[in-house]
């Protein structure tokens, strides 16, 4: 705790931490000090001059900005006085000298800090009668931000806002004086992964979003707190909707996660939850073709044949796939239908891109988001943070370039953060072991890496580079760093939920609440609720298609999981669902895979159903309902309810919130977890294990496993290239898919190669370039990549229209005849 | 991949290594980028963006903050004429209307030609010579309204290759400042680029 001063604001007198600026110190009070430029987020640079207040000193009273004024012992401060009354007002006449005041036909009016700071500040008229300046109305500076450079009071919060929090300074001041104005470059636009917080943080309506532009007023917004479900961080969010529409996210600041910011990927994702495309009734399929259906009629289909199956061959035949996508208490209703209605152990939420259950689900010790705040050193091996986790990516970024913290960045090409890494390795992929063995070992040019990451306190994001790594690495790099004093590991996978559905158990060898399949005690304590549980072993999702293929397995459940675009070996899951003599799908779409289902039933989506997910770091947060589902859609776990009592085991759950109750039972973690809890007391969400729970496995790798490592390195086969294939933050999910400001976004298919590889085999930039692989053939355009080690070639995963090339290393190569034009 | 000539691009390594940062050598860079061209071309300041680790917005934002970086076609010959308080109490109006009319070029303009250029600029910092003026730069102090026109002409006929503070000051020239105070040699190749011999490379050779 900083030492407290004693200030003096308005006559009364207030203590707060030393150094605080007064702007800050005053707004914890009670008294607001209007302001324009500083942003609580950003660095504050005192250039609008709206925070004028009167400070006495030994030499009189001065007038000066409170947002670049520190508090000290003894401060007396006026914020109203007649002088810094007259000062307000005298700014803000100044500020709308030029300021179009068309209000009635501005997207911020109505929740404009100019338009409210005129009102409750301002001198109620101008006398400013010569012309204001001129520019065109609206340009794009990006797909996504429109810019009025008529209503810019050059305040420069969205210019610092790409400098010094998104790192992508594509817009500056340009010129000087009366002419100033915000600019990108020529041909430059504003293309950064966070350009939409401009729009959110412009004090005025100068920047403004495509998605949102003359779609609602703001006192016509129905606004919800939830969380965002793009990807494991589970950013604050505000849901704001019309007529049950949802028409825009905005950040929401919680200091814990996002801290106000989102990616455009979170913030304009939205748009598929209105999308035409939404299933609306159940649909049943007859010879071939899909045809609409009553509730009932799916639910006889499913019962008929689903329940034959499990009669015929035992619950057993049987394998679940999904969870990620849907809540805790979705995903829980999930794993106990396939657990005790099934009678099956084959289920997973992850979809094969992830890495072992237990290790992602307990790892320990397990870093928070915030740990990132007090690091000395940041050692980031996991996927480029920029494309998979925006605001991890934001976080870890604050901590090295505001704070100082040292960073070690390693993975197979450049990421975001590289600009920002003490150190940087690049590694082809399938040598990612001996890396880490010699980085172990300290010798020759890693000593200086071993140096920086031996300064303590160090937090490790850990996850899989790319697609084709060895999944056990990442265990091994989390048993190095935690050999690092004083680290934590912060595991990473970046599909919505999965910490949330892995913790309910829906994973091969995880029960609900962290708990070891096949452990004695937790299994008694489950049966205890649950009824008796199978104890043969469960697969995993390869496992589950792969069983399919092959015969093993009968039949498969779907929950919101899209295998056939989500898993890298497209071809495998396709057999294996074209095997399956049945599947029943709960979806939003029909995707590539719900396609192939039998019976395919509509699912609500995120903003049309109320529950909670857990992050990365365990943080369990609540998500509401904002608008109703289209159609007949439901919740999963009605969907999965319905289905159990026609299978005749009913699993009885009355809510969603019931089911909290339920899991907050069994799974001792979440005990004393209530919805309760997170609408009232923990606003920033509660981070399991809760309260006096231990967490019943702690996974700790002990020690780098030097033959392990040895044992996992590969090479690619002679006279072909090692494949680096990893998520782009835009892609053809069917989310993106479906949200089309975004999708467009998606940077496409390309073959990325090392310019020597490049040479040799006769490519240039945009040449047509033949990549083979196991799994599939494309011709793909040609990106030259310096930041990629020679023998290496990227390709960006899940392209629109490009087939996947699956997870094997070994990739062959070789320039395509030119197509003329 | 630099776009400049080896010599360019041995001048930028050499500024760049006065800074413990690349991004402190943007000014510097900047006179570079316009010796070369003339004037700030768009690909000029990508070129500065790419050695010193700027993005080019915000090395648009340097170049259109100050006066004397360029972002619009220059003549030959740029003719500054100070009309601050000094200069403007000892006649630098009348020098400009000289220049503005042997020229015919006014504040701001350029000939169709692209010979002269011509503009009105705040103090020179050499108001002990007052009235001042610069042609691409170089100094030329206590010039009268006559002096001024003959400069032009000179110009205009002799089309010189490069021009320097000395050789101008002895033709064109009247009192110079602080002539007492300066010993090493202000002229041509100072540590700025931009007070070498800017403008030689003509309009055409880039
Ligand atoms: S566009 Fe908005 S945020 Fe940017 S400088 Fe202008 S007023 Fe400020
Ligand atoms: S808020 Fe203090 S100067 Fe802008
Ligand atoms: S006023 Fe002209 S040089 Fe100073």
């Amino acid at each position: 705790m900083a030492d407290l001063v004693k200030i003096t604001v308005d006559g009364r007198q207030i203590e707060v931490p030393h150094g605080e600026l007064v702007i800050r110190a005053a707004q914890d009070h009670g008294v607001y000090i209007p302001r324009f430029c500083w942003h609580p987020r950003m660095r504050e640079v005192g250039m609008c001059r709206m925070c004028l207040v009167e400070i006495e000193t030994p030499r009189g009273t001065i007038l000066t900005t409170a947002c670049t004024t520190t508090a000290a012992e003894g401060m007396v401060v006026h914020t109203a006085s007649d002088t810094a009354k007259k000062a307000q007002e005298g700014i803000l006449e100044f500020l709308l000298i030029n300021h179009p005041l068309d209000c009635p036909v501005c997207d911020k009016g109505g929740e404009c800090p100019l338009q409210d700071q005129t009102m409750a500040f301002g001198p109620g008229e101008s006398r400013f009668v010569e012309e204001k300046r001129h520019y065109e109305k609206p340009i794009p500076i990006s797909d996504l931000v429109f810019l009025d450079r008529e209503r810019c009071i050059l305040c420069a919060r969205c210019t610092r806002f790409a400098d010094e929090i998104a790192g992508d300074p594509l817009i500056e001041f340009k010129d000087r004086g009366n002419h100033t104005s915000v600019e990108t470059f020529p041909d430059l636009p504003f293309s950064s992964y966070f350009s939409g917080n401009t729009v959110q943080i412009c004090p005025v309506g100068a920047l403004t979003a495509s998605a949102y532009r003359f779609k609602a007023r703001p006192w016509d917004l129905l606004v919800v707190e939830s969380s965002c479900s793009h990807c494991t961080v589970g950013c604050r969010i505000s849901v704001e909707s019309s007529q049950n529409h949802v028409l825009r996210f905005n950040g929401v600041d919680n200091g814990a996660t996002n801290q106000g910011w989102l990616s455009d990927k979170c913030r304009f994702g939205f748009e598929f939850i209105g999308s035409e495309q939404r299933l609306r009734t159940p649909l049943v399929k007859v010879e071939g073709e899909f045809r609409e259906a009553s509730w009932a009629e799916a639910l006889d289909v499913v019962a008929d044949r689903l329940g034959a199956i499990i009669e015929e061959q035992g619950g057993d035949a049987v394998g679940g796939i999904g969870g990620a996508r849907s809540t805790n208490e979705d995903a829980y209703a999930f794993g106990k239908f396939m657990r005790t209605v099934v009678g099956s152990n084959h289920l997973d939420a992850r979809l094969d891109d992830g890495l072992d259950a237990r290790f992602l689900a307990a790892v320990s010790p397990r870093a928070k988001i915030a740990d990132l705040d007090r690091a000395a050193t940041i050692l980031v091996w996991a996927p480029d943070l920029k494309e998979e986790s925006g605001s991890l990516y934001l976080r870890v970024r604050h901590a090295v370039q505001e704070r100082g913290a040292k960073l070690v960045v390693v993975h197979p090409r450049r990421t975001g953060l590289d600009d920002r890494a003490t150190h940087k390795l690049t590694y082809r992929p399938g040598e990612g072991p001996a890396l880490l063995g010699e980085l172990a070992g300290g010798a020759g040019d890693y000593a200086k890496v071993l140096e920086t990451l031996s300064l303590g306190p160090v937090v490790a994001v850990v996850g899989r580079t790319g697609l084709t790594e060895q999944p056990q690495l990442a265990e091994e790099v989390a048993a190095f760093a935690l050999s690092l004093p004083d680290a934590k590991v912060l595991p990473f996978a970046r599909r919505s939920n999965v910490f949330g559905a892995l913790d309910m158990g829906v994973a091969p060898t995880l029960l609900p609440g962290r708990a070891a399949a096949g452990d004695s005690e937790a299994t008694g304590h489950l049966e205890a609720v649950w009824g008796p549980i199978p104890t043969q072993a469960g697969r995993d999702t390869m496992g589950i298609l792969q069983g399919l293929v092959d015969g093993d397995l009968k039949a498969l459940v779907l929950l919101g999981a899209d295998p056939v675009r989500d898993v890298p070996a497209a071809g495998i899951a396709r057999r294996g669902m074209e095997s399956a003599e049945f599947v029943v799908a709960i979806d939003l779409f029909l995707t590539d895979s719900s396609e192939l289902a039998d019976v395919v039933f509509p699912a609500e989506a995120f903003g049309e159903k109320e529950g909670t997910i857990t992050n990365l770091e365990g943080r369990v947060q609540k998500v509401n309902r904002v608008v109703t589902g289209p159609g007949q859609s439901q919740a999963d776990w009605t969907i999965l309810d319905d289905i159990s009592r026609r299978l005749g085991k009913p699993l009885g759950f009355a809510s969603a919130e019931a089911i909290s109750k339920e899991i907050a039972d069994v799974a001792p973690p979440y005990g004393g977890i209530s919805w309760e809890l997170l609408e009232w007391d923990a606003k920033e969400g509660a981070v399991v294990p809760y309260g006096e729970a231990g967490q019943p496995v702690a996974y700790r790798p002990d020690g780098v496993d030097r033959e392990a490592l040895a044992a996992m390195s590969r090479n690619p086969e002679s006279g072909a290239f090692a494949l680096h294939l990893a998520r782009t933050l835009y892609d053809d999910g069917v989310l993106m898919r479906n949200s089309l400001s975004l999708h467009a976004l998606a940077p496409g298919g390309a073959v990325h190669l090392h310019p020597a590889d490049a040479a040799r085999l006769g490519v240039s930039e945009g040449s047509l370039v033949e990549v083979e692989t196991v799994d599939a053939s494309v011709r793909l355009p040609a990106v030259i990549d310096p930041s990629l080690a020679t023998g290496v070639v990227y390709v960006p995963f899940n392209q629109p229209g490009i087939p996947s090339l699956g997870s094997d290393l070994s990739v062959v190569v070789a320039a395509g005849e030119e197509v003329s034009a | 991949m630099s776009l400049w000539p080896a010599e360019t691009q041995e001048m930028a390594k050499k500024l760049i290594g006065r800074y413990p940062d690349p991004k402190s050598a943007v000014m510097p860079l900047l006179y570079l980028a316009m010796r070369q061209d003339g004037y700030l071309t768009e690909a000029g300041m990508r070129e500065v963006a790419s050695w010193t680790g700027h993005t080019p917005a915000q090395v648009q934002s340097v170049a259109t903050f100050y006066g004397m970086f360029k972002t619009e076609r220059l003549g030959d010959y740029l003719v500054s004429v100070c009309t601050s308080i000094s200069c403007m109490l000892l006649g630098g109006d009348e020098v400009l209307d000289a220049v503005e009319d042997e020229t015919g070029v006014p504040h701001g303009e350029t000939d169709a030609e692209g010979l002269f250029s011509v503009e009105h600029v705040e103090c020179l910092g050499a108001c002990g010579g007052a009235p001042a003026m610069q042609v691409n730069y170089e100094l030329v102090e206590g010039s009268t309204p006559d002096q001024a026109r003959s400069l032009c002409r000179w110009l205009r006929e002799e089309r010189p290759e490069a021009v320097n503070t000395d050789a101008m000051q002895e033709q064109f020239g009247g009192r110079r400042s602080f002539d007492w105070a300066i010993t090493e040699d202000n002229s041509a190749v100072g540590p700025y680029p931009a007070f070498g011999p800017y403008g030689t490379l003509r309009r055409g050779d880039t």
